[in-house]
């Protein structure tokens, strides 16, 4: 059995091993986690419209909630100039929800316990944003790090910050995700370890805790994939409209 | 007809209140993660910029150091920003 609290991240190839140059890219047990996560995405989304009526069944009503929570939170935090970007980030908020709720279930994997994954996602929208902003507002995008009533001896400082406080946004948009996730996922399997180690006697109150810290869990599951959704709109809503 | 505008005010009593809380899971546990990961990735990617600077100009520690701070002065403003948009909604 793994004692060892951080096995569960390990990433193997599973099947043949592929190479590319120098690069490895054999089918990994992330790279099957992460086909997973898409497939039951679009799973769910083809049944739950298979039968479109009027009074909605419970899939079709479950995937019109999803619908409206993310074209809320769009609508509220960017306004209407974000509606072309709807598709992009429901694609986001789900793939993120359903990995980490899959990363819930027992012996499964998390893929976004990984900061390669997150950052990579996190430096999609990053890359993304700033060419939007770049293509709606040509070279005054820049205007973004001069913010305005700044005396002059000030603005070399401010320009500095206000980019150093822009590059960081792709940074903290996935160490977030990612720390979560891993520290979570961690301090589930010390606790069950605990649980082992300390036999029928002590075992109980770690056994309350792993309980309660999976409660926690899947809150942090949701909160995560919803904060990292509703960051991407309002880094959207600083692109869309330029008002520093 | 009394009937039908009984029910049309008590539909209007309860949009409003339906529409209030419909998104907006704002724990604090999320606002304090929020909070702490926008200051530590700033001083982060200052510190980053930093060095590569000192090594492409050969200066030695001091950009390093200086970026270091800056990167700190960022982090409490991004997080004076979040928390003044948080406590705007």
């Amino acid at each position: 059995m793994a004692t060892n609290p951080m096995n569960q991240f390990e990433v193997y190839s599973i099947g043949p091993k592929i190479q590319i140059g120098s690069f490895d890219v054999s089918f990994t047990n992330a790279s099957l986690f992460m086909v997973l996560t898409v497939s039951i995405i679009a799973i769910f989304f083809v049944a739950a419209t298979q039968r479109k009526s009027l009074i909605p069944g419970k899939l079709q009503l479950l995937a019109e909630m999803i619908y409206e929570f993310v074209s809320k939170m769009i609508s509220d935090t960017a306004g209407k100039d974000a509606r072309p970007y709807f598709p992009f980030i429901l694609s986001l908020f789900l793939f993120v929800l359903v990995s980490n709720m899959i990363g819930m279930i027992p012996y499964s994997f998390t893929v976004t316990s990984h900061i390669i994954v997150t950052f990579a996602l996190a430096l999609f929208v990053f890359v993304g944003v700033t060419i939007i902003g770049f293509a709606k507002h040509g070279l005054s995008y820049f205007k973004l790090f001069v913010p305005s009533g700044v005396p002059a001896v000030l603005l070399p400082l401010i320009v500095v910050i206000e980019i150093i406080s822009y590059l960081s946004r792709p940074i903290s948009l996935s160490v977030r995700l990612f720390a979560n996730m891993m520290a979570g996922h961690t301090m589930l399997k010390v606790f069950g370890g605990f649980v082992v180690s300390l036999g029928i006697l002590g075992g109980w109150l770690p056994l309350g805790f792993s309980i309660a810290l999976t409660g926690l869990e899947i809150l942090v599951a949701f909160l995560q994939a919803y904060v990292f959704a509703i960051l991407t709109c309002i880094y959207l809503n600083d692109a869309l409209h330029l008002h520093h | 007809m009394n009937d039908i505008d009984d029910l049309d005010t008590k539909i209007k009593k309860l949009t409003p209140k339906k529409n209030e809380s419909a998104t907006k899971p704002n724990s604090a546990l999320g606002i304090a993660m929020r909070l702490s990961s926008e200051l530590v990735a700033a001083v982060f990617v200052a510190t980053f910029i930093g060095y590569y600077l000192d090594k492409w100009l050969e200066t030695g520690p001091f950009l390093m150091i200086f970026f270091f701070f800056l990167g700190t002065v960022t982090g409490i403003l991004n997080v004076v920003r979040t928390s003044k948009m948080i406590n705007k909604d």
